[in-house]
């Protein structure tokens, strides 16, 4: 699904030059539930950006269902991120004046699909994360996990292969938490969907089949796990 | 379908950013068709109190004359004006000779009150000046000189009052004939006119074209002949065909020719009036400008997520072109709006402007109320300009927005 070959990020600010990724290798397979882990600033935000192809990568070469991103142009990766990856943000990035529906249903308008598909697809994602008769709610009629749950949808809808998630239970307390991870974890099991997201939130962890550990750049542990 | 639907959704999101946005469109729409209007109104009316006092619509003139008309040249005069007004009226169109002469009007103690002159230019007309020219509507007081009357002048009711003249007031005019000769002769003022052209008003003096040509030795001849066409006719196309008839020392001229100074004039002022609109539409550009750039800012989480999605850079551009243009055309409608009830007003009531055009010349042909006039293209150009500039408006700040990479964006938030 997913392999970084020898990959590097580097930021260069005047004199100095930070390594945000270093040389990383890393091969993750379809339906995988992984969660990328380590502290601030040691290249968990800078490898999801990458491996959802909204950032460049300055060496290696980065393959995503055999395709090398590296080699394709700012074109071609925006249209591949619109057929093939979603995503899920800390902070939902829902459109205020949207319903939950609009919310949701703007991804397959991108695809350019037929009203009735959109639809159809569009509520039957909706129940599938427990929103519905919530479909005409505007995000701030809805709280903080039901916001990720459209979030989580919108992600989802158009049936991607791979969705990554940058840190998409900080906003939300423990419990709430604990049901959005449950929830991504579920859609993983049902769809084959690949899920990467990151953490340093333990509890988060403890979700993951497999864990990623960063620092400075470098991974410096991956596991499996049983959970 | 799905950015226009966005677009308008996010129109009610900063509600009262939006509507101070369009109101400041509005109020520069309005004037704009306010200044329009009057520009219009004060146009069409000089145009007309042009032919009807000054100029009628074309003139015919010795070529002569016409080269050296500063001085008002008698040598070269018309010598045969009959047979050409004739053939004119034959041919249907309403033609009147006339005889422009300078003059100094000598004003005497014991009438006005002090020793002095002014230089003036007598118009010298016949009675049957009325089939191209209207004062006969316009006299204020006294009458007007009979044919043949030897003595008798018309002022403009301005100019009367400026000298101090009364109907029954007797000054002398001294006159150079044709030749050279100099002569002067007393004349009373019979009357007064008040016309709606305030050039006329200022500076007429009339006499009988008889009396004229006795004082000037004009034998018959005539300085200019005026004719009068009917406004749906084609102006230029007529005058080419008089012209075609008439001996080539002859020139024909139209009221745009007689009235140069006058174009130039309305030219100049209406430069000066775009500019002031241009800058109140620039002040609007800016302030979308500044409404799209808040708006950009406060959004680059979410510009960051649908690009993420995947929309392209054309997608977010229309979308938010058309938020842009959205809170222009809501703009423009308003300002239509405010515009429409503002010339209905100038339409039917106007502006009284008589506390000054008295004594300033702005060099348009009307006196006391300036009236608007109706102008459809002004309202589609406003409609089309204010929903066009405020995309334009808008370019700044999407270039901006767009130029930040994704990753920048969301790590902004």
């Amino acid at each position: 699904m997913v392999t970084l070959d020898s990959v590097s990020r580097i930021y260069k600010n005047g004199e100095s030059i930070v390594r945000a990724l270093d040389q990383v290798s890393l091969k993750i397979g379809d339906g995988e539930f992984l969660s990328i882990a380590g502290p601030s600033g040691s290249g968990k935000t800078t490898m999801l950006n990458l491996i959802g192809c909204l950032d460049d990568f300055d060496e290696g070469e980065l393959y995503i269902d055999g395709h090398p991103i590296g080699k394709m142009s700012a074109k071609e990766r925006t249209a591949f991120r619109r057929n093939n990856l979603g995503f899920i943000f800390q902070s939902y990035n829902l459109i205020p004046v949207l319903s939950a529906f609009e919310n949701v249903s703007f991804v397959l308008e991108l695809l350019k699909m037929d009203q009735g598909a959109i639809k159809e697809q569009t509520y039957k994602i909706l129940a599938e994360v427990g929103l519905s008769g919530l479909e005409e709610r505007r995000p701030s009629e809805l709280s903080g996990g039901q916001q990720q749950r459209v979030a989580i949808a919108r992600a989802l809808v158009k049936g991607p292969k791979l969705v990554l998630a940058d840190e998409p239970t900080a906003n939300l307390d423990s419990k709430t938490g604990e049901e959005i991870l449950a929830l991504m974890k579920a859609m993983n099991e049902r769809r084959g969907t690949t899920f990467i997201f990151s953490t340093h939130d333990a509890m988060v962890m403890e979700y993951a089949r497999r864990l990623v550990v960063l620092h400075d750049g470098s991974v410096v542990s991956d596991e499996q796990r049983g959970r | 379908m799905f950015l226009l639907r966005l677009a308008v959704k996010n129109l009610s999101r900063y509600k009262r950013r939006t509507i101070i946005t369009a109101v400041a469109i509005a109020v520069g729409i309005a004037m704009f068709l306010i200044v329009d209007s009057m520009l219009l109104g004060v146009e069409q009316e000089s145009e007309r109190n042009l032919k009807w006092y000054e100029t009628a619509s074309l003139r015919i003139h010795t070529r002569a004359w016409w080269e050296d008309r500063l001085f008002l040249p008698l040598d070269d005069a018309i010598e045969e004006p009959t047979p050409i007004v004739e053939m004119l009226v034959h041919s249907g169109y309403q033609a009147v000779s006339r005889t422009r002469f300078a003059a100094e009007l000598i004003l005497g103690y014991e009438e006005f009150g002090d020793d002095g002159y002014i230089p003036v230019t007598i118009t010298a007309i016949g009675e049957d000046d009325g089939r191209v020219y209207r004062f006969g509507e316009s006299l204020a007081e006294g009458r007007f000189f009979t044919p043949g009357e030897m003595d008798g002048l018309v002022l403009g009711s301005w100019l009367a009052e400026d000298i101090g003249a009364k109907v029954g007031s007797v000054l002398t005019v001294s006159v150079r004939g044709k030749g050279g000769f100099y002569e002067a002769f007393d004349a009373q003022v019979v009357g007064l006119v008040n016309c709606p052209n305030p050039n006329v008003n200022r500076t007429l003096v009339m006499m009988d074209i008889e009396a004229a040509d006795q004082y000037l030795g004009m034998d018959g001849s005539v300085t200019n002949i005026d004719i009068r066409i009917a406004d749906t006719r084609d102006l230029e196309a007529v005058q080419r065909q008089i012209q075609q008839q008439l001996d080539p020392s002859l020139v024909v001229l139209n009221w745009k020719d007689l009235a140069q100074d006058y174009l130039a004039l309305v030219s100049s002022k209406q430069g000066g009036s775009y500019m002031i609109l241009l800058l109140i539409f620039i002040i609007a550009a800016v302030g979308i400008s500044n409404t799209m750039l808040m708006a950009m800012y406060e959004r680059s989480g979410e510009i960051a997520m649908m690009r993420a999605m995947g929309m392209e850079g054309g997608a977010l551009w229309t979308a938010f072109l058309l938020e842009a243009g959205l809170i222009g055309l809501l703009g423009s409608l308003i300002g239509s709006l405010l515009g429409i009830l503002a010339n209905l007003y100038l339409v039917e009531v106007g502006v009284d402007l008589s506390f000054m055009l008295r004594d300033l010349d702005m060099g348009f042909r009307i006196t006391n109320v300036m009236y608007g006039a109706w102008n459809v293209g002004a309202f589609i150009i406003a409609g089309i300009g204010g929903t066009a500039l405020s995309m334009l408006g808008a370019v700044l700040p999407i270039r901006r927005a767009l130029k930040s990479t994704v990753v920048a964006a969301l790590g902004r938030q």
